[in-house]
């Protein structure tokens, strides 16, 4: 009796979607970063294509953070007050593969900075490092869209990764990907329709679908995981079905979840059966990263460094 | 210690009512007969029941409904505020939910030109559910010595083949009398009674020329009254009303609470009233005797129907929404109140489940669903937007739970099908604006046709995107007002109201959910079956647009399944013209039972895959786009 072949065809490749340019391709970066393009389910190796593996962006600030916990500040505390210093650490010593500013300055209800001191931020980072950035607003979508322009002007070429539209709030920055050669982060809040919702209307502005990078919104382990688990790997499977709205790489933002988490914050004292706090809090940033690479992320953002250590030899051990 | 009482005077109308003190204006409102328009029922969140005080103090609770320029000028909110001693108010145009004529003409047209396509749909055998008879009994002798009453059914059955016959006392105390009398010449008026048919009335001589019926459309928002002359099956004349339940609440839930609060004694009053107003509108301008109107047939949903019976509505809204009654029997109309011949009867088509009524029913049985080879689809857009999938093998029907606001509640400027309402609307090249309303007098509001009409529109000249959301941007008529983006669909300076016709995000965002609703009902309804859109060979669209609904419209919108327009009917209150099927045809009222029975209720609250349609479907026209092939071409 001969087995049968159960492997599955899908119709439909993920979008390839290249971050960061180097000088052939017009910007300043020393290598480009690609996700995406896989032609399957993730890490199914033999059943189709993976020709780019998952990858890790280290979230840095573009201002002193206020919150951040002690576990995290023991590593940072030397270099975040100033952006450049603190990419250039994760890149050298934490082995980043890419940045991530978030520009949490700009937020009205905290320090409230302007375009100029954003776009300051951006360049330092670009001057001190050679990975791919990604840039990322502050959330309020007026100040956003007031600040990021600037930002956007100031890194053209250097294809970022910008972040991120809303169903509410996607016009100035698909305009500005457009101009300035970027591409982009699409954000929904934990609903697949809605995901692809935000996709037709920045693709209907004139966007190409391979600029676009789902962020389906990310909840630490613990904190409805498995409801974004079941989005991302249902959209992945639509994707991979033909659904143009859903063939993009995926991206998870879960530092700043996972360290809100308690399991990740409260010290061995409080709850002493919980174990030792300075393996227990990056362990379960790590354990959120797993859960999320085998729903099918590709892009991780990460705040601890020894997380980021892990996760980075659990990705090569999966990729071969 | 007895209350102090007020006087409270409503202008325009000046009509006057004394109340105790502390009664609410709207409250005080319904007991004058004066209709102030409210959506809450009361609890002070809709902002509809406002008012205007002219004179004399009053008690207002706070509330931020008003603007302060609204506050100065006097606006209060109705339900919010009591007199403190007597006063003279002003009902503003826009909180006015008068007694206007609603648009009933030309249904039936409409309706007869719909049944040469549905080829194979049997016409119903005529006959009336209550007739009169005129018999000639022969002289009673020794031989044929019969009891009155079996000499009376002799007769009867030698013109009608009906088994099994009653009479109730008060036949049978006259009869001896009137037969003796007529010298036998009588009328006897005789009605089904499920399985019997009883002798209701029995009159000398011949009467049979007068013999009138009605039928009834019981609706959330309006009540249609048809007059129809049962000897010829003609309609005579019809009126309309808004239901006055709505002053207890504009949303069915709403009513049910309020009956379980206070007792469902005013809801049936109110509704009975309504009734009643309009039979003796009719009768008088048709110059009919209330004696000769025998029976009446209504088709309502669940709840009016209970509402009307005063019957207990409260666990309809409860899982598992189990009604009282689906299938109440006739009984005598008087026994509820309704003013026709007192041993006049009352019918209701039956209902299907506590959110799929008899007005659905009655749709079935107008549109031939149910009797059709075709797979045909019925949509009737209410405030539960039910829809009916199948054919003569098999249906199914759900009631998605859309909102009033393709009736014009929850809409600022939304109002039902009378004039003054906009029905149709066109946005022009250069940005302008046309538009026509019903009547042809200045526009008050918006109706569901304009409505379809405008959000179309807006669509198609990248006013709104495909969330809906409007682009400031792209039109000046596009403002922000108090916060919020609003579009000016006619300036005050044209308008009745004395303020801007305008269509708020808001009111966009609860005709977004109301179209994704229905469109999600219906998708499920077609997955359910294993069946793709596509396959619909006809569909009906039902409701009390008035005369007008442009369904490449409703498509564009994504309101109705993408099929093509010569397969689409606007086929206007079907629940008035089942009602009157089952008046004039036994065989109709029958076979409406039967489709209770052979139809399938999917209950959408609890399909896991509604939620997750519904999201997909509040874009324009849909998500997926591969669900509207043929505007994909165009978009």
């Amino acid at each position: 009796m001969t087995i049968p072949d159960v492997k599955q065809k899908w119709a439909n490749p993920i979008n390839t979607v290249t971050i960061g340019a180097a000088k052939e391709g017009g910007g300043t970066r020393t290598h480009t970063i690609s996700v995406g393009g896989s032609t399957t389910l993730p890490f199914l190796h033999f059943e189709g294509e993976i020709p780019h593996r998952p990858v890790v962006a280290m979230e840095i600030l573009d201002i002193v953070p206020e919150d951040w916990h002690p576990l995290l500040s023991k590593y940072f505390s030397d270099v975040w007050d100033n952006p450049g210093k603190w990419a250039k650490k994760c890149v050298e010593e934490f082995g980043a593969d890419l940045i991530c500013l978030r520009l949490a300055g700009c937020d009205p209800d905290g320090k409230n900075q302007g375009p100029e001191e954003a776009a300051t931020a951006v360049k330092s980072v670009l001057e001190t490092t050679g990975v791919p950035l990604i840039i990322w607003g502050c959330g309020n979508d007026d100040k956003d869209n007031e600040v990021l322009p600037k930002c956007s002007e100031v890194s053209a070429g250097e294809r970022c990764l910008l972040g991120s539209i809303t169903e509410d709030n996607y016009k100035t920055l698909v305009a500005l990907c457009k101009a300035d050669g970027h591409k982009l982060i699409a954000e929904s809040p934990v609903d697949i329709n809605i995901a692809k919702q935000v996709n037709i209307l920045a693709t209907d502005l004139g966007l190409d679908a391979e600029d676009i990078v789902i962020y389906p919104t990310s909840g630490a382990l613990g904190y409805g995981i498995e409801y974004v688990y079941s989005i991302m790997e249902r959209g992945r499977l639509a994707g991979l079905s033909g659904d143009k709205m859903w063939a993009m790489p995926i991206l998870c933002d879960i530092g700043k979840e996972v360290w809100k988490a308690k399991e990740a914050i409260v010290s061995q004292n409080e709850v002493p059966q919980w174990g030792s706090q300075e393996e227990r809090g990056p362990l379960w940033e790590a354990t959120t990263a797993y859960v999320y690479l085998l729903a099918g992320t590709d892009i991780l953002i990460m705040r601890h460094p020894k997380a980021v250590k892990e996760v980075k030899k659990y990705i090569n051990k999966l990729i071969v | 210690m007895e209350k102090k009482k007020v006087r409270v005077t409503f202008q325009p109308s000046g009509k006057t009512v004394k109340v105790d003190k502390d009664t609410t204006l709207l409250e005080a409102g319904a007991q004058a007969g004066v209709y102030i328009s409210s959506i809450c029922g009361g609890d002070g969140i809709c902002g509809k029941c406002r008012l205007i005080i002219k004179k004399g103090n009053i008690k207002a609770n706070p509330t931020t409904l008003l603007s302060r320029e609204e506050i100065r000028k006097g606006y209060v909110l109705a339900c919010q505020t009591t007199a403190e001693g007597d006063l003279e108010v002003e009902v503003p145009a826009e909180s006015r939910a008068e007694k206007e004529k609603i648009l009933v003409d030309k249904d039936a047209q409409r309706f007869r030109a719909l049944y040469p396509q549905a080829e194979e749909k049997t016409f119903f055998k005529y006959d009336p559910l209550v007739q009169k008879l005129y018999l000639e009994l022969p002289k009673t002798t020794l031989q044929d010595n019969l009891a009155d009453h079996l000499r009376l059914y002799r007769e009867i059955r030698r013109k009608r083949k009906i088994p099994i016959m009653q009479s109730g006392l008060k036949v049978l105390r006259i009869l001896p009398k009137i037969l003796r009398e007529s010298k036998g010449k009588v009328t006897a008026t005789i009605g089904i009674r499920g399985k019997t048919t009883e002798v209701i009335q029995i009159e000398e001589g011949d009467t049979t020329k007068e013999s009138y019926g009605l039928a009834v459309d019981v609706g959330t928002c309006t009540v249609v009254v048809h007059l129809v002359n049962l000897n010829n099956s003609q309609t005579i004349d019809a009126e309309a009303t808004y239901n006055s339940q709505r002053v207890y609440g504009e949303e069915v839930t709403r009513r049910i609470i309020y009956a379980e609060l206070k007792g469902p004694d005013k809801l049936r009053e109110a509704i009975v009233n309504d009734i009643n107003n309009l039979i003796s509108t009719l009768i008088s301008r048709n110059k009919i005797k209330l004696n000769d109107v025998m029976t009446l047939v209504c088709a309502g949903n669940t709840t009016m129907v209970h509402l009307l019976l005063g019957l207990d509505p409260s666990q309809i809204r409860r899982e598992p929404y189990i009604p009282a009654c689906t299938s109440p029997p006739p009984i005598r109309a008087a026994e509820v109140g309704i003013k026709i011949n007192p041993r006049g009867l009352l019918y209701t088509l039956p209902s299907i489940s506590g959110w799929v009524g008899g007005d659905i029913t009655a749709g079935i049985l107008a549109t031939g669903v149910n009797e059709t080879k075709s797979l045909t689809m019925l949509i009737d857009i209410g405030t539960n937007g039910e829809i009916v999938l199948g054919s003569k093998e098999w249906m199914v029907c759900c009631a998605a739970s859309a909102g009033p606001a393709f009736e014009g509640s929850g809409v600022k400027h939304g109002m039902r099908a009378a004039a003054g309402a906009i029905e149709k609307v066109e946005i022009l090249a250069d940005g302008k604006v046309k538009h026509s309303t019903i009547g042809g007098v200045k526009p008050k509001g918006i109706c569901g046709s304009g409505l379809i009409d405008v959000m179309a529109e807006l669509f198609k000249a990248g006013f709104i995107n495909r969330s809906a959301k409007l682009s400031p941007e792209a039109s000046s008529r596009i403002r922000e007002k108090n916060g919020e983006l609003e579009f000016i669909l006619v300036p005050a300076s044209e308008t009745q109201i004395g303020e801007a016709i305008v269509l708020t995000r808001a009111d966009i965002e609860n005709l977004i959910r109301a179209k994704a609703a229905i469109f999600a009902g219906a998708d499920i309804l077609v997955k359910s079956m294993d069946l793709e859109i596509k396959e619909i060979e006809q569909l009906y669209l039902a409701g009390g647009f008035g005369n007008y609904l442009n369904k490449e419209k409703a498509l564009v919108l994504g309101l109705i399944p993408d099929i093509s327009p010569d397969k689409v009917q606007f086929v206007g209150n079907t629940s008035i013209m089942g009602a009157k099927m089952a008046l004039l045809s036994r065989e109709a009222l029958e076979r409406s039972y039967e489709i209770t029975k052979k139809i399938t209720y999917y209950d959408l609250i609890t399909n896991p895959g509604y939620m997750d349609e519904f999201i997909s479907a509040k874009f324009i026209p849909h998500t997926d786009l591969a669900k509207f092939p043929s505007l994909a071409k165009k978009l």
